[in-house]
């Protein structure tokens, strides 16, 4: 079916055309994805699926996306939690369980660094903005509405969204107004191979195989961290992350995280993204930072006269 | 460089590092962007080609004018036309080159005249490479275009009496010494900008001193302005939606663009009480803009501000965007602003201070 539809799909159709395409030879062609269409789906088992290609011929992943875990909480297993203050936040507040998202279900941390994933665990909530890095030392960086990093910026409980240019693929984020910029043209001399500065998003080449994107990020800041567990990484931190189109509406997400100075061995996580399908769907602004001032300058706020 | 009798050594140190990097720049700027784009465009492409004064107008694969790239607002050209140019819209070559030239020296002031050891805000660096690399000066007199004058409309009434937008405040209040009394007893005291909530991005894009880059990527649904300034995005759906609700608020409002010809249209409304442009009214401000590729390193830009409530009639300004090399860095704004936390305890000790003489002079 794939090489069939490979023909008779010319690269300038549109989306549109092409998913009526695809819909329209699916009896013919697909049985077993029209059998699979009927029956109720599977978790974790798509049928095969060839995704809309845009304008230049590259797979086409524009679109508003969203995980659905409880990673940001915890990427590995874990149950229900009151949360911070659950005499004011009640269920508000209260952080819900999940399964993890780790191949395997451990991270690979080297000794010391598993006791200093704990310590951050224990100060999440101790934030002491000082005029100077150490201000980096303590607290969870989600909670100051800081650049959430890579991976965990995709599992953030809010959506993002792909938007592809010719040269350059923006992931635009609403948690905290993120932004990627992916460089996705390895002969344009103008766009550095290395990360020119560290950041807290990385440095991100990117390039198809096949439907799948696939995307190398380095020349992270060591402050991100992955989740409110405190899970953490260095400056050496390597992502190197893979997005491929499952259906029209799914995503399958992988990240292998590699950081010898703080695991023994490179670590995957995977989950799916799904596609928000609200009409006129659009982001909308999540500038926490106006939410957090108190939090982090309240220390120096003016105190009412004795 | 060297005929510029007013800059210090240390800025003459800084300029020959620079033209040092020149070489690998040249290589690089002439292998990529603006101009492969119209040469592959040129040739892939000759049917729907435009002539433009630049030449044929590049084109994304499906068609549209290619925006695509980097570019500067970057400019010595006022807003609004100053008196001494009253009646006049053009300047001679030899004024605007002049004011080009001494666009930059109020710049390396700016940076050196600063007395700390290393500059705060480095134009040199940061602010000017387009100038030096040479875009032709912008010979208006004014970057406003309607009113003919080259000045804003008057204010309304309704205008005068607004008061100054919360998030809009300035917490330092000249004292007409040159210095200033701060006003910062909480950080919403400091302003938006400073406590980087929203640092810019327009509309209306316009420039400023420093970081005037401005990143475009589009696609045939959807065009995304990343300011340099903030790293702050917009993203503006093509596809003839409507806009969003009037109870959503977005930072830099909520845009809708569509192409008219070859130039690209648009509409922005619902803005933030606190972040409107001018002190204008959130609720009646729409902003539109239009971007046309005029050349190779050239969009023309123009934004037409209509807001009843605030002035007598709308008023546009033209803003030449330059082709630029990219790309830019992530400006994690809030991460490491030390500002909020100087300016504070910096008012802290300053009212400490204050108590500690005034016991002194009571006993």
């Amino acid at each position: 079916m794939n090489l069939y539809l490979r023909k008779i799909v010319p690269t300038f159709v549109t989306i549109a055309a092409a998913t009526l395409i695809l819909t329209a030879v699916k009896p013919v062609a697909g049985q077993a994805p029209a059998a699979a269409q009927n029956r109720v789906p599977t978790p974790g088992q798509f049928p095969p699926y060839k995704a809309p290609h845009t304008a230049d011929g590259k797979p086409d992943l524009n679109g508003i996306w969203q995980a659905f875990v409880t990673a940001d909480i915890d990427v590995q297993d874990h149950d229900a939690q009151a949360g911070p203050h659950p005499e004011i936040m009640g269920a508000y507040g209260a952080w819900p369980g999940g399964q993890g998202i780790v191949e395997g279900g451990e991270i690979p941390y080297k000794p010391e660094a598993l006791a200093q994933k704990k310590a951050n665990a224990e100060k999440r909530m101790v934030v002491n903005i000082t005029s100077d890095p150490h201000r980096h030392d303590t607290g969870d960086p989600e909670l100051k509405c800081y650049n959430p990093g890579v991976p965990r910026t995709n599992y953030m409980p809010f959506p993002f969204q792909i938007i592809q240019g010719t040269d350059t693929i923006l992931f635009s984020y609403e948690f905290a107004r993120a932004v990627r910029t992916i460089y996705m043209n390895p002969n344009d001399k103008t766009i550095p191979k290395e990360a020119p500065a560290d950041s807290w998003m990385g440095w991100s080449h990117g390039h198809f195989e096949g439907d799948t994107l696939v995307i190398d990020s380095t020349g992270f800041i060591p402050y991100t961290w992955f989740d409110r567990a405190g899970d953490y990484h260095s400056d050496a931190l390597h992502v190197t992350e893979r997005y491929t189109p499952v259906s029209p509406y799914h995503i399958m997400y992988e990240a292998t995280i590699e950081d010898p100075k703080v695991f023994t061995r490179p670590w995957k996580v995977s989950f799916p993204l799904y596609r928000r399908m609200e009409k006129n769907s659009q982001l909308v602004d999540f500038n926490c930072t106006e939410f957090v001032l108190d939090l982090l300058y309240g220390q120096y706020s003016k105190r009412p006269s004795k | 460089m060297t005929n510029h009798p007013a800059f210090s050594s240390r800025a003459v140190k800084i300029v020959f590092v620079t033209l040092l990097c020149a070489p690998a720049f040249v290589a690089a700027q002439s292998s990529g962007g603006a101009r492969n784009a119209v040469t592959k465009t040129a040739k892939k492409d000759t049917k729907s080609a435009a002539s433009t004064k630049g030449g044929t107008t590049p084109r994304t694969p499906d068609g549209q004018p290619d925006l695509h790239g980097y570019w500067t607002s970057e400019s010595f050209t006022p807003l609004e036309r100053p008196a001494k140019y009253a009646g006049r819209e053009f300047l001679t070559d030899e004024e605007a080159e002049a004011a080009q030239k001494a666009g930059l020296q109020r710049a390396y002031d700016r940076t050196y005249d600063d007395p700390a050891e290393e500059p705060v805000y480095d134009s040199t660096t940061f602010g000017l490479t387009p100038a030096l690399e040479g875009f032709s000066p912008n010979k208006r007199t004014s970057l406003i275009v309607d009113p003919p004058d080259g000045r804003m409309p008057p204010r309304t009434p309704e205008a005068m009496a607004r008061p100054r937008a919360i998030g809009d405040r300035d917490y330092i209040e000249p004292d007409g010494h040159g210095g200033g009394i701060v006003h910062a007893d909480t950080p919403r005291d400091i302003g938006v900008r400073t406590t980087c909530v929203s640092m810019s991005g327009g509309p209306p894009i316009l420039p400023g001193a420093y970081n005037n880059g401005l990143h475009i990527l589009q696609n045939p649904n959807y065009l995304v302005l990343q300011a340099e300034y903030g790293s702050e995005l917009r993203t503006i759906p093509l596809d003839g939606r409507p806009h969003a609700s009037a109870n959503i608020h977005q930072w830099h409002g909520d845009g809708r663009g569509h192409w008219e010809g070859d130039t690209l249209v648009v509409e922005t409304t619902n803005f933030r009480p606190e972040a409107t442009f001018r002190n204008a009214n959130p609720k009646t401000l729409k902003i539109t803009e239009r971007f046309k590729r005029v050349a190779a390193d050239q969009i023309e830009y123009s934004f037409t501000i209509d807001d009843p409530s605030t002035w007598t009639k709308p008023w546009t300004a033209i803003v030449p965007l330059h082709a630029i090399k990219g790309p830019f860095f992530e400006y994690a704004c809030s991460e490491s602003n030390m500002d909020v936390v100087n300016i504070m305890a910096g008012a802290r000790a300053t009212e400490r201070a204050a108590e500690v003489k005034a016991k002194g002079t009571s006993k």
